[in-house]
């Protein structure tokens, strides 16, 4: 079979950054094509090309043996790609008709619009995805008032509307629940019958052998192999992901030691029953947090599972005055936790690091200098004003030695970084501030296997030095790994606690499912 | 690769030409340009004259640069009318008096802060656009203008506050210009060795890492604007000791250059990146033009015209949003 | 992932006035107007009210299409002011030439609309700033084509704008004629891209709407209304004034946010921004029969925009999102 798609040569430089560096791609029609590669890979890059948004630096693309040339994602409409990406483009103050719809209006004379033409045109594209919404389809609803996953739904609509014959899916199943994952699955297996070329790039492995045919595997943006799933194995696919021992160490997820030689600490955080308890909540309540109640240990880590959206990031940042409480309070060493503003809460010994680095972590333009003073400075600072440049440098580069953060100079910006220096640059500036409180959302999201090891390495190191760390993460075999307890959260409520024994990977996933409605496993 | 976001002001970055020494480059060819079509522009005396008039302009900017640098949109239009009004209480309380000058600068800055902190109050707690607020705050203002003066400025600039402006030091060099260097210094240290100048980039940069960093956003933006707003009303005092006597729009025209000159000396509005070094001479730059154009005999409204287009040919330079493709 | 928690303090201003609320201020201004204004709902109190609305009323609609598309317009009254000094030296008085003298405002704000929409849209300027240093070049022009106030509009002209059809004021019908001409915009496919690159300028370009294009449309669209404000303008006062359109700009932006269109882009619409002029309108009428001393108008005057715009920020007046 002659390949429908032929990417060669692809190079992207982003400023200092080379994203793709001859990456290449072949996949036929009627296959489901999986792109797999650690994170900064050149994964979403390549995808992008595909559709428009990025226009590469140099590269072929062949489309059924001719040269296409894709300058925009009008080019890319014209060549029959449509796009999914890892951020949504879904508009929110537009009903999901509108969205659908989208730069495709049906219109009648001179431009006006036709709305029943809009609303056929909608219906079709949502109705084989009529089980992954509750109740009937909201045609008219604004985009923005659905959930993720609905929204990540009307996404993958908007794209089949466009009737492609090459459907980019860029970490499309990220935000879906497990029903909806399936229901995906099913329509782009009726595509793959129908012709339709499926290029899907996710993380989750066990996802790409359930549905891909191939895989091709990008390191550093190069095509490092294309491989047939039904003839390898997750282990194998890893090997390929991460790079040669030579350049990076890097250990399997299994077996964590080697890089925590940055950070002393036991390789289990599960020793933490001696401390005493240091933080009390006493039922926490907030738009959608409900009634949440708890203690931590000194030293111990609590990890929040449940399903992703269930009120975990908010519970984090309720504990940092960043949510209108409603009711419920939390006292920390028995004194009231100040929870209305995040100033009062980082002075009184809670440090949070957000889920969203570049927007709520770290400030992309400003000096590695600045982003890791930035929280404890006022310790340093004269008269809480005059600050000394030179105890500034002091304490900034004592924390890139202590987490090993790889940077050229503390003057460079922070967006120079590689994302897993970025998250530690993050994580770094609260360590300055000797935080008694650590509330950590997803801190390992978006990094490469090597930075997740130092990242688990410093939430180890944390609980070994006392202080009480809460960690939200998306990632059960985190959770697993580092939590000594865990509270599953459901519909903003603590549904469940798991301890010591009872946290493993399978017990997280059906505490977690479980409490869904209509779910079985 | 990571968010969009993140990447975009790399590319910003690895693209920036120097703004400073850019800018800098242009006053030296204006200034050239000027010698060339009128032997003498680039005199001594006159080019102390230049810089004399480039410091009133300079000093404005120091406010405006603070405001610009704390981002979400920040600008302050009433820079120009906030000195004037700060010069025409200054004028009638010194009346004249050595003795009075300063109730009269204390009660002009005063006034002065408290009507940045209105701009501040309006912009964190309301919410409003800074822009738009500004250029309301303008009107009133300028209400308040003609309600303190019934339509008649009075008084006088103080001999000391004069003799202290005007009078000739160093080098001939008019203390106006000692004055300009020392508040310079002052906006440096403040933006670049201070908790809140760091505190002012963050949150320029980036509002809600900065509120979630543990920075008193809202605080860190409204003292930007009461800073704002003081610093205009030093410059309009400074102005009321060249003139010696004021009049109702003294300094109302400050109001487009002293956006200019942040712009030129390599601020970006997107808050976040920048420094008074790069105003200054932006201020330079601008004043040299004026005097230019002035030599050229080209009148005002053609002069107006000429501002705007220096004002889009420098956003064009430096000023730019990122593309939607990359 | 942000956005889908509230964060307080956190969340940039994307606020926008609830209906009612708009809806409310325009009750109580009509209240209040009436009560100070001697015979307000008399036929030539009225008309002579609408007649100085419309001007207001047609930039708001112009500035609302700007500020959905994401941007702002603050060189619209420039605008306003540059169309009708050019309009009103082309009529020169003469009736014949009326159409040359529209034709030229529309032209010009068509012109001023597209250099703004390409500095914006293709230059990537900040539109905030964009269109400030293109104001100063318009109103700079303004003064070259009428350096003092003068000229004049054919008499016939401003005797039809204050006349009345079917016993409804001209300058009323002109109103209704502008929300109209809204309606029929709303259903246009321009306006869906208006609100959706305001919306999310990245997810429009990446869902194939021509956002470029889409952005120049909005800046023309605003021109365009700008050159109709002008025309109210002239027909209104019957000469040409270089500075006539200083004040519309900032009430225009007023009268969008006490309209209810969010500042942020994508939310909103013109028709609150109509009511949000009236409102404006009558407030200076009100100021003006409340016999405030001429020397305190201005500081009145001045003020009420401030808090009208600061309406927009108490979390009471604000429409609430659909929660996620």
């Amino acid at each position: 079979m002659s390949a429908l798609l032929e990417m060669t040569g692809v190079r992207k430089r982003y400023g200092g950054v080379q994203a793709l560096d001859g990456a290449s791609l072949t996949a036929v029609r009627g296959e489901v094509h999986a792109l797999l590669g650690p994170n900064g890979s050149g994964k979403s890059t390549l995808d992008k090309t595909l559709a428009g948004t990025v226009v590469p630096d140099s590269g072929e693309i062949r489309i059924d043996g001719a040269e296409a040339r894709i300058g925009g994602p009008r080019d890319a409409h014209a060549l029959g790609i449509a796009a999914v990406y890892q951020q949504l483009s879904v508009v929110g103050d537009l009903t999901v008709t509108q969205n659908v719809v989208l730069g495709l209006e049906p219109a009648r004379r001179l431009g006006f619009l036709d709305h029943r033409a809009a609303r056929v045109r909608a219906a079709t594209a949502l109705e084989r995805f009529a089980a992954a919404f509750s109740g009937r389809l909201p045609l008219d609803r604004p985009a923005a008032s659905l959930g993720p996953g609905e929204q990540q739904i009307v996404e993958v609509a908007k794209a089949l509307a466009r009737e492609p014959r090459v459907l980019v899916l860029d970490e499309a199943t990220a935000s879906l629940h497990k029903e909806q994952v399936e229901v995906l699955f099913e329509v782009v297996r009726e595509l793959r019958a129908a012709g339709v070329l499926v290029v899907f790039t996710s993380h989750r492995l066990d996802e790409v052998f359930a549905l891909c045919d191939r895989a091709t595997v990008l390191r550093n943006g190069r095509t490092v192999a294309t491989v047939d799933l039904s003839s390898t194995t997750e282990d194998a696919l890893v090997q390929l992901m991460v790079a040669a021992p030579a350049q990076t160490p890097v250990e399997t997820p299994d077996a964590p030691q080697g890089a925590s030689r940055h950070v002393e600490a036991p390789v289990s955080g599960r020793t933490a029953e001696s401390g005493a308890v240091a933080l009390v909540v006493r039922g926490l309540t907030t738009d959608r947090l409900r009634d949440v109640s708890f203690t931590v240990r000194a030293g111990e880590v609590l990890g929040l599972g449940g399903l992703q959206g269930q009120g975990q990031s908010e519970l984090l940042l309720a504990l940092f005055g960043a949510a209108r409480i409603t009711a419920g309070d939390a006292l920390l060493d028995g004194k009231a936790l100040p929870l209305t503003s995040p100033a009062r809460a980082a002075r009184a010994g809670v440090a949070l690091v957000p889920g969203d680095r570049a927007r709520q972590g770290m400030f992309a333009s400003r000096p590695i200098q600045e982003n890791l003073s930035l929280a404890s400075m006022r310790r340093r600072a004269r008269l809480k004003l005059a600050l000394s440049a030179a105890a500034e440098r002091r304490a900034a580069r004592s924390m890139v030695e202590r987490l090993s953060i790889k940077i050229g100079s503390l003057n460079d910006p922070v967006a120079t970084l590689s994302g897993g220096n970025q998250q530690k640059v993050v994580i770094g500036k609260w360590l300055l501030d000797q935080p008694r409180v650590v509330l950590l959302d997803d801190p390992a999201k978006g990094v490469d296997v090597a930075a997740k090891e130092e990242i688990y390495a410093i939430v180890r190191g944390l609980a070994a030095e006392g202080a009480v760390v809460i960690l939200n993460s998306s990632d059960n075999r985190e959770l697993t790994e580092l939590s000594d307890r865990v509270l599953v959260l459901f519909e903003g409520a603590v549904a469940e606690e798991l301890t010591a024994a009872s946290i493993t990977e399978n017990r997280l996933v059906s505490s977690a499912l479980r409490l869904a409605p209509g779910e079985t496993l | 690769m990571s968010a969009p976001t993140v990447e975009a002001p790399r590319r910003a970055l690895a693209w920036r030409p120097g703004p400073v020494a850019l800018a800098g480059a242009v006053a030296v060819v204006l200034v050239i340009a000027g010698e060339l079509v009128s032997p003498g522009f680039a005199g001594y005396g006159q080019l102390v004259n230049l810089m004399r008039v480039a410091a009133f302009l300079s000093v404005i900017a120091i406010g405006q640069t603070i405001v610009i640098i704390a981002g979400g949109g920040g600008v302050d239009l009433s820079v120009g009318k906030v000195a004037t009004f700060a010069a025409i209480i200054g004028s009638r309380v010194m009346a004249g008096d050595d003795a009075n000058i300063v109730p009269a600068v204390a009660l002009a800055l005063l006034v002065a802060a408290a009507i940045g902190l209105v701009n501040g109050l309006g912009v964190t707690l309301l919410r409003i656009p800074p822009f738009v607020m500004t250029l309301g705050m303008i009107g009133v203002v300028q209400g308040l203008i003609l309600a303190y003066t019934g339509g008649q400025a009075s008084g006088r600039a103080a001999p000391a506050l004069t003799s202290l402006v005007n009078g000739r030091i160093v080098f001939d060099l008019p203390g106006l210009l000692f004055l300009w260097l020392l508040l310079g210094l002052l906006a440096v240290w403040l933006l670049r060795r201070t908790t809140f100048g760091w505190n002012l980039y963050a949150v320029g940069a980036n509002r809600a890492a900065a509120e979630l960093t543990g920075v008193r956003a809202g605080r860190t933006l409204i003292l930007a604007y009461v800073l704002s707003a003081t610093f205009a009303g030093l410059a309009g005092i400074l102005l009321l000791g060249y003139t010696e006597s004021v009049f109702l729009d003294l300094a109302d025209q400050y109001m487009l250059p002293s956006v200019a000159a942040v712009v030129i000396g390599g601020t970006l509005l997107a808050g976040g990146i920048g420094g008074y070094a790069g105003t200054a001479v932006g201020a330079i730059v601008l004043t040299v033009l004026q005097g230019l154009l002035t030599t050229l005999d080209i009148g005002g409204a053609w002069r107006t015209i000429v501002n705007g287009v220096v004002l889009l040919v420098l956003l064009s330079l430096y000023g730019r949003q990122r593309r939607l493709r990359s | 992932m942000s956005g889908t928690f509230s964060l307080r303090g956190v969340r940039l201003p994307a606020v926008q006035l609830s209906g009612a609320a708009t809806v409310g201020m325009l009750v109580v201004a009509v209240i209040v107007n009436s009560a100070l204004q001697p015979n307000f709902w008399s036929g030539y109190a009225l008309t002579s009210n609408f007649a100085t609305f419309v001007p207001l009323v047609a930039i708001a609609v112009g500035q609302t299409i700007v500020v959905l598309s994401g941007g702002i317009d603050l060189s619209l009254g420039a605008q306003v002011t540059l169309a009708s000094v050019v309009a009103v030296r082309v009529v020169d008085g003469q009736l014949d030439r009326l159409p040359q003298a529209v034709a030229a405002a529309l032209g010009v704000g068509l012109v001023c609309g597209a250099l703004n929409g390409l500095v914006v849209a293709l230059v990537r300027l900040q539109p905030i700033v964009a269109t400030f240093a293109t104001s100063f070049v318009f109103s700079g022009l303004a003064l070259v084509v009428l350096p003092t106030p003068g000229g004049s509009v054919p008499l016939e002209v401003t005797t039809a704008y204050r006349a009345a059809v079917l016993g409804l004021p001209v300058a009323l019908l002109a109103i209704l004629g502008l929300a109209l001409l809204w309606w029929a915009l709303r259903r246009h496919r321009v306006l869906r891209h208006v609100y959706a690159v305001g919306g999310d300028p990245e997810a429009a370009y990446a869902s194939l709407v021509p956002v470029a294009r889409t952005r120049v449309s909005a800046y023309v669209l605003g021109g365009l209304f700008a050159a109709l404000a002008a025309l109210a303008v002239l027909a209104n006062t019957g000469s040409g004034d270089p500075f006539v359109g200083n004040e519309l700009t900032l009430a225009s932006v007023a009268a969008v946010v006490i309209g209810g269109t969010s500042l942020a882009g994508g939310r909103g619409g013109a028709g609150g921004s109509m009511l949000g002029a009236i409102v404006l309108a009558l407030v200076t009428n009100i100021v003006f029969f409340a016999d405030v001393p001429t020397t305190y108008r201005q500081l009145v005057n001045g003020a009420v925009i401030i808090l009208a715009l600061a309406l927009a920020g108490i979390p009471a007046l604000q429409k609430r999102r659909p929660a996620a």
